[in-house]
C-alpha cells in the first residue's frame, strides 16, 4: 500500500486552487485542452456511422436474421465471434487495474487508466451483440431470472445463462473500477476547468481534495476493488469459453477452452491498448509518461501469451490426433486445409508465429514494430473466434447438412460499426477526463525519484 | 368489424316499451294479459335487451344486444344447449343463427335484437360477434377437456348469467408475488397446481 | 358434403385461420363467426374424415380427406382402399395444394378484343362456347386426360350429341406398348397388373416402377412385403436392376447391372435362353425360331452387359419360384417398345409368371383409353384447319409435346381453344375461353385403374370459387344446342350421374368406403402365346440425330409429366436420387464430367436434332458414361410457382423442359417413345450453383445410415433378441478411422426417459431396409405441419424448413483426409448399388444435447419422453441447433409464415399446429398435436390410448410402413415389438449416446443374385 505523497498532506492546509503547477499536470491535462478541428471530423464521422449501422440493425429487427449470412447448421455467425472478440479485449484492463496492482508492478500506472477505460467500452461493445444475435430481441428478457406471473425460470445448466451474469458483473466492477480511479485526476481538473466542465467535475470528484482520509480511503477501495476484480480476469473469459465448451460440438468440446481463452483475451487485451495507446501517446506527446519501458513490458506480455495462445493451437490438433475420433480428426484437417484454411492460417500466423519477433528487444523497443504486431494481433484474435465458431459448426457430425457459411455484408456492417461504437466512447472519453492516471503517474515520479531517479522523471523534468 | 349501427336503443325500444304498457292498460288488464302471454315480451326482456345495448356498459357493443342475464338468468337455459359441442370440441360452440332462431321464430319478434337477428336469417348472413375470451393462438386451449372435469364456465367466463353487457370481468391471482390477469398464462397456471393436472408446456402450446 | 354456403365457409375460414396465426399475440378485434347454418355432423374444432380419390396420377389411390370446419386440411390413404392400402405418395399428398392454390381461375374468361383473357359470367361463356358449337361442331374435338369411366362415357355421349368430330384421351406417360405387346404374345385385350407381393425374383428391365408406371405406390408397398425379412426367410426377394441410370427405383435394388439403354428386349432374351440353358422348362416351340442365335455372348456384346452376368441371371430366373420381370417405362421406351416389352412378358410367361404374379385382367367396361396416334391424328387435322373448337382438360400439351409434332403450330391454327384448366398452365393461357373446371377435392367423379377397382371421388368443400364441374358445363352447352341434342344427352348433373351410374352398388356405402372393390381381379385364365411371337423382332433402339451421348427424359416421381411442378412443396422437396431443388439438372458420369472438364452446376449446352437445352450439370457416378439424364417436368413458362413468376420473373422457364428437346417419334404401336435421340455436349462456360438439400453422400463410416449382411443378419437372428441396440456390422473395413465405434456405447432402455409415473413413452422405428426415398414422408410431414416453403434462394443457403429429410448416403463412406472437399461430390459408382435411404428428424433423445443449452427452456424434456418445443418461449439464440448432432432443427430467419404465402393458400394450414412467427426454432415433435387429439376420447372413456391410435404423418403416409411409431412403455405395440429386431437396431451417431427414442433398423445387403 503507497503512502499518500508527502506534499499532499500539506496541500491540505491550503486551497487546493493553489496547488503549485506541476509539469505532469501540465501535460497531462493538456490532453484534455480545446480540440482540434481533425478531432470534431473524426468524432462526428464515428457519431453519424454508428448511427447508420444502428439503422442497419433495426432493419435486421425488422426484416429477420435471414439478413445475416446464416447458412444451416451454421447458426452462429459473425455476431458471436465479435462478441467474444470484445469480450476478449475487455480483459487487460483488469488486468492491468487489479492484477498489477496488487502485484505492485508500478509501471501500470502510465497505462491503467486508458486499459481501464478500454475494458468499460470494450464490454459495452460485447453487451451489444448479445441483443444483435438473438432471433427475437423483444422477448430476450425471458433470460433473465426475475419473478413473473408465467411461473417460468431460466435454465440454469446452459452456458449462455452464465453468460449472461459474467458479462453484467463484469461490466458493474469495471465501471467502478475506472470511477474510482477517475476521482482524483478529476478533482485536478476540477481546479483548472471553468463553466459546464467545472460543473460536471465537481459533481463527478465527489468534493475529492486530497487529504490524507480522503487518500486513505481510496487506496482502500483500489485495493478491495481489486481483489474483486482479479478473480473476473480469470472467470469471465473461462464462462465465454464454457459458451462452447459446454457444448458436444467437434474443436468447442474441450477441457483446453477456459485457460486457452483467457490466455487468449489478455493477449488481444494488450494489444488493444498497444493499438489504441501508440497513436495517443503519439498525438498527445505523452512519451514522457508512457515511455518505451511500459511498452516494452507490454510487448514481453503479449510475447508470453502468445506463446500460451501458440501451444494450446498445437494441443488442440494434437489431441484431436491423438483421440482417434473421426469427428474431431475431420474437424481439425478441416479447419487447417477445408474451405476455410485461408481463415485458420491467419488465425495462426498473426497469433503464434508473429510475435515471436518480440523475443529481440530491438523489435520490443521499437514503437512501429510494436504497433504492426498489435494490429495483427487484434486481426488474429477476431480470426481465431470465426475460426473456432463457424468452422467447428459448419463441419459437424451429420456430413448430410455440411454447409458453407460466409459473412453477409449487413454482418460485417455492424462488426465495423462496433469498432466505431468503441472508438466514439474512447474519443469523446480522451477529451472528458484524463487519459494517464495523473495521481499515480506523480506516485510513479516520487517514487522513481526516491529510487533511482529514472528516465521518466528527467523527462518530466524537462519539460 | 361490425358493419351494424349502434342500436338506437334508447331512442325506439324505451318509448316502444311506455306505449304497449298504455296500450295494455287501455285495453282493460286481462285482454292484456292474455295478449302478453303469446305475443309480447316481457318488461324484463326489453330492459334486458337495453342494458345489453347500452354503449357505456363496460365491453364491446355487439351486432345484437343478447343479453345473456336474460336466457342464462331468467330462463335458465343451460349454456350447452346453445353452446353445443363445446364439451366434445376443443372449440367453443358459438350458437349457429339457426339455433337462435329455433326459439325466436315464436318468441321475442317484438324485441328489436330478435328483429335484428330475422334479418341475419332472412338474409342467410352469419352474426360477427366480438369476441371477448381470447387467447393467444399459441394457447391450445382444450373447452372439452375443461368441462369433461367439471370446471364450470364461469370459472373462466365470469358470472355471465348475470351479465346482460358480456365483458371480460376481471379477476386475479398472485404468481411469484406478481399479479396474473385473467387468461394470462399465470392465471391458467394457478388453477392447474391446485388441481395437480398436467403444467407440461406440450399440453397447451405445440 | 355439408350444406353451407360459400360465404360462410369463407368467413368461417376466417376464424380458422386465425387459431392458426403467428405465435405472438396481437391486440386486434377478433370476431367469432358462427354457421348460419351449422351441418349435423359438424362440430368446430373436430376433424371430419371423407373417402375420396386421388387424381395426380392414373394409379387412382384411395383418400382420406382429413376436414376441418368444411375445408380440407390434410390428404392420408384410405386403407380400405386396395391400391394404395392407407399410404399416399408425396404427389398425393401435396395434391391438397391445387384446391388452394392461388394459380386458380375463379371466373369464367374469354379472350377479348385486346387479346387478353378477361373475367366473364358463366352464361355468357357458355353462350360463348354453344354458338361456337352451332357454327360448326364437326369441327369440335376434345382432348384430356381420363377423367374416369362415368365421366368418361358422358364425354363421349356428349361428343356424339353435339356431333363433334371426336375425343382425344392423352396421358404423355401412358404405356400403350404394354397393351400391345400383350396383344402379340397372348391375342388378348388387356393391360399387365404386375404383383410383386408374392415374388423371389424381381426383375426390372429399365422399369421404374417406384417413380412412374401403372401404380408406383402399390409396387413400392408389394416389393416391400416381398423383401421382409421377418416374415420372409433369406431376406426374401431379390430385386435386379437392368438399366443405364441408377434412379431412385434402382437405388433400392440388390444388383444394379447398367446395361445400355434400349437393349432391355434383347437382355432379356438372352436371360431367357440362359435360363432355359440351366434347366428353364418352356416349350421352343411356342417360340418358333425367336431365341435361335440368342446367347449370351453376343448378347453381350449388344447390350454391354458380360456374358457371366447374363448367365447367372438365366440361372436365377430358373431357380426362381416366383419371378416378376417388368419392362421399361416411360423413359426407357423406344421405338422398338413394344417389342421391347413383349420380350420382358415372353420371359414372365416362360418362367410361368403370368397368370400368377403378371395378371392380365380381363376388361369389361371399354372406357376410351390413351392413344398417342389419335393425337397425332386430331395434331394432323388441326393443321389442315379441320379443327374448329378444341375443348382440352387436365393435360398441358403445350407444355407436353415435343416439337417435332408441331402440335403449337397446329394449336395456332385452332380458331377457337377452350380450356377446362382450373390452374393456369400453357395451354390454357393460349385459350380462347377458360372454363374453370373443379379439383378433384371439389367434384363429383369416379376412376377406375384396373378391373374390380371402382373408386369414388366426392366433394370435400363446396367450390371455393364460382367454378364449375367439366360435365356440367359441357353438358349445359350440349342442351342449350336444342332438345334434339338435349334428348341425345344424359339428364342431370354429374352428381345425378354418378349416381346412376352406380345403380348396381350401395352409393351411400361406397361413399363411405371410397368405393367398391371387388375381392379379386377377373383376369383372363390360362392365356396361350399367339403365332405372332416368332415374327417379334427384338432389335435395338432407333435413336435419331448424331452425338457421341444418348439422351434419357425420365420421369420425376414428384413432378410426374409436369403437372405437379405447380404445387410448390414439390418444388421444394429435393429429388430422392440427387437431391436438387426448384430447378433442372443433367446428369452425366463422373468419366464425361471430366471429358467435357465440367464441375457441378457448370451450365452445358444439349443439342439434339429436335432442339437445344442449356441446363446444369450434375456429375454422378450412377449413370453409364454414354448417357445423359433430364428429368421431365421442369421448364414451365406459366405459373406461380412452376415459373419464376415468385421470384418476380414472370413468364421466364424454370428450369428446362426436356421434351423441347425430343423428336417426335412414336413405337411400333404408334405409342408415345421417349428415349430417341442422341445429343451433342457442349460447355457454355457459364456456371449456377444448384439449391441442392445435402451437401455430401459421404457418411464418413458415421452409422447414420447402416447396413448389413444377410449373413451377419441370419447369425445374429439365431441370437437372443437383446433389448438394447447392438452396434450394427459395418463394411469390413475396421481401422482407425472407425475407432470412434468402439467407443464406450452406454446401453440404455428409452422407456427410462419418460417419467415413471407417465404411462406414455412414444418412440418409433425407422427400417432403412424398407425405406425407397419415396419421400411421402418429407411431403406428409410440410402439410401436416404448417412448414413454409422459402424459394430456392434460400434452399441454397441451406435454409429449407423441412422437419423431416431423407437422406440419401452411398455405401458407408470412406474418411477422406480433406472431408467434403470438394463438396457435393457423388461417391456413386457405376454398376454397385449400396444406397442407404435414412429418413432424419428428430430423434427425441433421452439426453438431448439441445436441451441443457437452452436459456430458457423452450426446449425441454416432457413427461412422456418427448422433447418439447415451446415457440413462444423460443428468443432465438440457436444454440440448441449448434448443440443438435443430427442438424434436424430449423430457424425462422424470416417471417416465413402464412403472411408471406400467396392467398388463398393458407386456408390449408392446419389448424391445430401453430404458424411459426420469425426468430423461433422449429422441429419434429412426434406430431405431438396427434397425440393431443387420440389423447381426448381416450380420456373421456378413462383409458390409455391403444396402440395405432396415434399414427404420426409421416408414419401414414409411408408406402412401405418403413416408420413405425407408438409407445415403449407399452410391451406389446408394434413399436416395442419391432425394436426388438435382434441384430439390425441401432441409433444414428451412436458414440454420442443421446438415448434417442427413434431406432433405426439397418438395411440388409443381400448381394447379387446367385448363379
Amino acid at each position: 500500500m503507497t503512502p499518500p505523497p508527502a506534499m499532499s498532506v500539506a496541500a491540505m492546509m491550503r486551497p487546493p486552487t493553489q496547488a503549485p503547477e506541476s509539469p505532469a499536470n501540465r501535460d497531462l491535462l493538456a490532453v484534455m485542452g480545446r480540440p482540434s478541428l481533425y478531432y470534431w471530423l473524426l468524432l462526428i464521422f464515428l457519431v453519424v456511422f454508428v448511427h447508420a449501422v444502428g439503422a442497419v440493425w433495426l432493419f435486421q429487427v425488422y426484416k429477420g436474421l435471414g439478413i445475416a449470412g446464416y447458412k444451416h447448421p451454421v447458426f452462429w455467425g459473425v455476431y458471436i465471434v465479435t462478441f467474444v472478440f470484445w469480450v476478449g479485449i475487455a480483459h487487460a484492463g483488469t488486468l492491468i487495474s487489479a492484477i498489477l496492482y496488487l502485484f505492485r508492478s508500478k509501471w501500470r500506472n502510465a497505462i491503467n487508466r486508458s486499459a481501464e477505460a478500454m475494458t468499460v467500452f470494450a464490454v459495452l461493445t460485447a453487451a451489444q451483440f448479445l441483443g444483435i444475435h438473438v432471433g427475437r430481441i423483444w422477448k430476450s428478457y425471458f433470460i433473465l431470472p426475475y419473478p413473473n406471473q408465467r411461473g417460468l425460470w431460466v435454465n440454469f445448466k446452459s452456458p449462455l445463462v452464465w453468460d449472461t451474469f459474467a458479462i453484467s458483473t463484469y461490466a458493474t466492477i469495471s465501471i467502478l473500477f475506472l470511477f474510482v480511479g477517475l476521482i482524483p485526476d478529476i478533482a485536478i481538473a476540477r481546479d483548472r476547468s471553468t463553466g459546464w466542465r467545472r460543473l460536471l467535475y465537481t459533481a463527478l470528484s465527489f468534493g475529492w481534495v486530497g487529504t490524507a482520509k480522503q487518500w486513505k480511503a481510496f487506496n482502500r477501495a483500489v485495493l478491495h476493488l481489486s481483489g474483486l476484480a482479479t478473480p473476473l480476469v480469470l472467470s469471465v473469459h473461462s464462462v465465454v469459453s464454457w459458451d462452447f465448451a459446454m457444448s458436444i460440438v467437434p474443436t468447442w468440446h474441450s477441457t483446453i477452452f477456459a485457460p486457452y481463452f483467457v490466455a487468449g483475451a489478455i493477449f488481444s487485451g494488450f494489444a488493444m491498448v498497444l493499438t489504441v495507446m501508440i497513436p495517443v501517446r503519439r498525438i498527445f506527446a505523452l512519451e514522457a509518461y508512457i515511455t518505451e519501458y511500459h511498452l516494452e513490458n507490454m510487448a514481453r506480455f503479449i510475447l508470453l501469451t502468445s506463446l500460451i495462445v501458440g501451444y494450446s493451437y498445437g494441443m488442440e490438433f494434437f489431441m484431436a490426433w491423438y483421440s482417434g475420433s473421426e469427428f474431431e480428426r475431420s474437424a481439425w484437417w478441416y479447419r487447417a486445409f477445408g474451405d476455410y484454411w485461408i481463415s485458420a492460417w491467419v488465425m495462426i500466423s498473426c497469433n503464434a508465429i508473429f510475435p515471436n519477433i518480440l523475443w529481440f528487444k530491438w523489435a520490443r523497443t521499437n514503437v512501429t514494430i510494436l504497433f504492426i504486431v498489435s494490429v495483427l494481433v487484434n486481426i488474429g484474435m477476431w480470426f481465431e473466434r470465426y475460426v473456432i465458431i463457424v468452422i467447428g459448426l459448419s463441419h459437424e457430425f451429420n456430413p448430410d447438412v455440411w454447409n458453407h457459411y460466409l459473412p453477409s455484408l449487413p454482418e460485417l456492417t455492424i462488426l465495423a460499426g462496433s469498432f466505431a461504437f468503441f472508438a466514439m466512447f474512447f474519443v469523446i472519453f480522451i477529451k472528458l477526463f484524463p487519459v494517464v492516471a495523473i495521481a499515480e503517474v506523480k506516485e510513479l515520479v516520487i517514487h522513481e525519484k526516491a529510487h533511482h531517479g529514472g528516465g521518466a522523471v528527467a523527462h518530466g523534468e524537462m519539460h | 368489424m361490425s358493419s351494424l349501427p349502434v342500436l338506437p336503443v334508447r331512442r325506439v325500444a324505451l318509448p316502444a316499451a311506455l306505449f304497449l304498457l298504455l296500450f295494455g292498460l287501455v285495453l282493460g288488464l286481462p285482454e292484456g294479459r292474455a295478449v302478453s302471454a303469446q305475443q309480447k315480451s316481457s318488461d324484463a326482456a326489453f330492459e334486458a335487451q337495453r342494458r345489453a345495448a347500452d354503449p357505456s356498459a363496460p365491453g364491446p357493443v355487439q351486432p345484437i344486444p343478447f343479453s345473456h342475464a336474460l336466457h342464462a338468468g331468467t330462463y335458465q337455459i343451460p349454456c350447452l344447449y346453445c353452446h353445443t359441442g363445446t364439451d366434445r370440441s376443443r372449440m367453443a360452440g358459438v350458437p349457429s343463427v339457426e339455433v337462435c332462431m329455433g326459439c325466436h321464430a315464436q318468441f321475442g319478434g317484438d324485441l328489436e335484437g330478435v328483429k335484428l337477428l330475422k334479418q341475419y336469417w332472412e338474409n342467410k348472413k352469419p352474426i360477427e360477434w366480438v369476441q371477448i375470451h381470447r387467447l393467444p393462438e399459441h394457447v391450445k386451449f382444450r373447452h372439452n377437456r375443461h368441462i369433461q372435469a367439471g370446471v364450470a364456465c364461469d370459472t373462466c367466463h365470469g358470472p355471465v348469467e348475470r351479465l346482460d353487457k358480456l365483458y371480460l370481468v376481471p379477476d386475479t391471482k398472485w404468481v411469484n408475488l406478481m399479479n396474473a390477469d385473467k387468461l394470462k398464462m399465470g392465471w391458467c397456471l394457478t388453477c392447474h397446481w391446485q388441481n395437480n393436472v398436467s403444467v407440461d408446456c406440450l399440453t397447451c402450446h405445440y | 358434403m355439408p350444406e353451407l354456403d360459400r360465404r360462410e365457409f369463407l368467413k368461417l375460414v376466417g376464424v380458422g385461420a386465425g387459431a392458426a396465426a403467428a405465435a405472438g399475440c396481437s391486440e386486434r378485434v377478433e370476431h367469432l363467426i358462427p354457421y348460419v347454418v351449422q351441418p349435423e355432423v359438424m362440430t368446430p374444432g373436430i376433424a371430419i374424415y371423407y373417402a375420396s380419390t386421388c387424381r395426380e396420377c392414373p394409379a387412382a389411390c384411395g383418400l382420406h380427406v382429413r376436414t376441418r370446419e368444411g375445408r380440407p386440411v390434410k390428404l392420408e390413404g384410405n386403407p380400405e382402399h386396395p391400391v394404395s392400402k392407407g399410404s399416399l405418395c408425396a404427389r398425393g399428398q401435396v395434391s391438397i395444394g391445387r384446391t388452394y392454390h392461388p394459380d386458380r381461375y375463379t371466373t369464367p374468361m374469354s379472350r377479348g378484343a385486346d387479346g387478353k383473357l378477361a373475367p366473364v359470367s358463366w352464361e355468357e361463356a357458355i353462350r360463348t362456347l354453344a354458338d361456337k358449337l352451332r357454327q360448326g361442331a364437326a369441327g369440335a374435338a376434345l382432348l384430356g386426360g381420363d377423367p374416369g369411366p362415368t365421366a368418361s362415357q358422358v364425354l363421349d355421349r356428349w361428343v356424339a350429341a353435339v356431333g363433334a368430330s371426336g375425343r382425344v384421351v392423352y396421358e404423355p406417360f401412358a404405356q400403350e406398348s404394354l397393351r400391345e405387346a400383350v396383344k402379340t404374345l397372348f391375342g388378348v385385350e388387356s393391360e399387365p397388373v404386375f404383383d410383386l407381393s408374392q415374388a423371389d425374383l424381381v426383375l426390372s428391365f429399365g422399369s421404374d416402377f417406384m417413380e412412374t408406371g401403372p401404380s408406383p405406390n402399390e409396387h413400392m408397398r408389394q416389393l416391400a412385403e416381398a423383401r421382409d425379412v421377418r416374415a420372409k426367410e433369406h431376406g426374401g426377394a431379390r430385386f435386379v436392376y437392368l438399366g443405364p441410370r441408377l434412379s431412385m427405383t434402382a437405388s433400392n435394388a440388390d444388383e444394379w447391372i447398367p446395361s445400355k439403354p434400349g437393349t432391355e428386349g434383347i437382355l432379356a432374351l438372352a436371360v431367357l435362353r440362359a435360363a432355359m440353358d440351366s434347366g428353364l422348362t418352356a416349350d421352343r416351340t411356342a417360340l418358333g425360331g425367336l431365341l435361335d442365335g440368342v446367347d449370351a455372348a453376343r448378347a453381350a456384346a449388344r447390350t454391354g452387359v458380360d456374358a457371366k452376368t447374363i448367365q447367372r441371371l438365366g440361372a436365377a430366373v430358373a431357380r426362381a419360384k416366383s419371378l416378376v420381370a417388368l419392362p421399361p417405362t416411360a423413359g426407357l421406351s423406344s421405338r422398338r417398345a413394344s417389342a421391347t416389352a413383349a420380350a420382358v412378358l415372353l420371359l414372365d410367361h416362360a418362367a410361368g409368371a403370368v397368370a400368377r404374379t403378371v395378371l392380365l385382367p380381363a376388361e369389361t367396361e371399354r372406357t376410351k383409353r390413351p392413344s398417342y396416334h389419335e393425337l397425332l391424328a386430331l395434331v394432323d387435322a388441326m393443321k389442315s384447319g379441320k379443327v374448329s373448337v378444341l375443348l382440352v382438360h387436365d393435360a398441358n400439351p403445350v407444355h407436353s409435346m415435343p416439337p417435332g409434332t408441331g402440335f403449337r403450330e397446329a394449336l395456332a391454327k385452332v380458331p377457337f381453344l377452350v380450356s377446362f384448366a382450373p390452374i393456369k398452365d400453357e395451354t390454357s393461357e393460349q385459350a380462347h375461353l377458360v372454363l374453370p373446371d373443379l379439383t378433384p377435392l371439389e367434384s363429383w367423379g369416379d376412376a377406375s385403374p384396373r378391373p374390380g377397382v371402382r373408386s369414388l371421388l366426392q366433394p370435400t368443400i363446396r367450390p371455393l370459387y364460382g367454378t364449375r364441374a367439366m360435365v356440367d358445363v359441357l353438358l349445359e352447352a350440349g342442351r342449350s344446342l336444342g332438345d334434339e341434342v338435349a334428348a341425345k344427352l344424359p339428364p342431370g348433373n354429374m352428381r345425378s350421374i354418378l349416381e346412376t351410374a352406380w345403380a348396381g352398388e350401395d352409393f351411400r356405402k361406397a361413399l363411405a368406403r371410397g368405393g367398391s372393390f371387388a375381392a379379386s381381379l377377373p383376369t383372363h385364365e390360362h392365356v396361350a402365346l399367339s403365332s405372332a411371337v416368332a415374327k417379334l423382332e427384338v432389335s435395338e433402339p432407333l435413336l435419331e440425330g448424331e452425338g457421341d451421348y444418348v439422351l434419357l427424359a425420365h420421369p420425376s416421381p414428384l413432378l410426374g409429366d409436369g403437372r405437379s411442378a405447380a404445387l410448390p412443396w414439390m418444388q421444394e422437396v429435393p429429388d430422392p436420387v440427387t437431391k436438387v431443388t426448384w430447378n433442372s439438372w443433367v446428369e452425366l458420369s463422373h468419366a464425361t464430367a471430366r471429358r467435357l472438364g465440367v464441375e457441378i452446376g457448370d451450365v452445358l449446352a444439349l443439342k439434339t436434332a429436335a432442339g437445344t437445352l442449356e441446363v446444369q450439370a450434375f456429375p454422378r457416378g450412377g449413370i453409364r458414361d454414354d448417357v445423359v439424364a433430364v428429368a421431365v417436368g421442369q421448364g414451365h413458362t406459366v405459373g406461380w410457382y412452376a415459373s419464376h413468376e415468385m421470384e418476380g420473373r414472370p413468364g421466364e422457364a424454370r428450369g428446362v423442359n426436356v421434351i423441347a428437346a425430343l423428336p417426335a417419334a412414336v413405337d411400333e404401336a404408334g405409342g408415345r417413345a421417349w428415349f430417341t435421340t442422341k445429343v451433342q455436349l457442349a460447355k457454355t462456360g457459364r456456371s449456377e450453383p444448384f439449391a441442392v438439400s445435402q451437401t455430401q453422400d459421404n457418411q464418413r463410416d458415421r452409422s447414420i445410415g447402416a447396413a448389413l449382411p444377410l449373413a451377419a443378419l441370419a447369425a445374429g437372428a439365431a441370437a437372443p433378441a437383446e433389448a438394447v441396440p447392438a452396434a450394427p456390422e459395418h463394411g469390413a473395413r475396421g481401422g482407425e478411422e472407425s475407432a470412434y465405434q468402439e467407443e464406450i456405447h452406454v446401453p440404455f432402455d428409452p422407456v427410462l426417459d419418460a417419467a415413471q409415473n407417465s404411462p406414455y413413452r412414444w418412440g418409433m422405428t425407422i427400417d432403412v431396409d424398407r425405406c425407397t426415398g419415396c419421400s411421402a414422408c418429407v411431403a406428409a410431414c410440410y402439410i401436416e405441419n404448417n412448414s413454409p416453403i422459402v424459394g430456392e434462394d434460400q434452399v441454397r443457403w441451406g435454409r429449407l424448413m423441412a422437419w423431416l429429410r431423407i437422406e440419401r448416403w452411398v455405401g458407408d463412406g470412406v474418411v477422406e483426409d480433406i472431408p467434403g472437399w470438394p463438396r457435393e461430390r457423388n461417391h456413386e459408382e457405376l454398376g454397385k448399388v449400396d444406397i442407404r435411404h435414412t429418413p432424419m428428424m428428430c430423434q427425441q433423445c433421452g439426453a438431448a444435447p439441445c436441451e441443457p443449452v437452452c436459456p430458457v427452456f423452450a426446449t425441454y424434456h416432457n413427461p412422456e419422453g418427448l422433447n418439447g418445443m415451446v415457440y413462444n418461449r423460443c428468443i432465438g439464440t440457436r444454440y440448441c441447433s449448434n448443440n443438435c448432432p443430427y442438424k434436424v432443427r430449423r430457424f425462422n430467419w424470416y417471417d416465413f409464415s402464412l403472411e408471406n404465402w400467396p392467398k388463398p393458400l393458407h386456408l390449408m394450414l392446419n389448424p391445430d399446429v401453430t404458424v411459426r412467427a420469425q426468430g423461433v426454432m422449429e422441429k419434429c415433435t412426434y406430431c405431438t398435436q396427434r397425440i393431443e387429439i387420440a389423447r381426448q376420447p381416450a380420456k373421456d372413456q378413462k383409458r390409455l390410448i391403444r396402440d395405432g391410435e396415434v399414427i404420426t404423418a409421416c408414419a401414414q403416409a409411408c408406402p412401405t410402413q418403413a416408420i413405425t411409431f407408438g409407445n415403449l412403455k407399452d410391451p406389446e405395440s408394434n413399436v416395442s415389438k419391432k425394436r426388438q429386431e435382434p441384430v439390425r437396431g441401432y441409433v444414428a451417431l451412436q458414440g454420442l449416446n443421446t438415448r434417442p427414442a427413434t431406432l433405426y433398423l439397418a438395411k440388409v445387403v443381400r448381394g447379387p443374385v446367385e448363379g
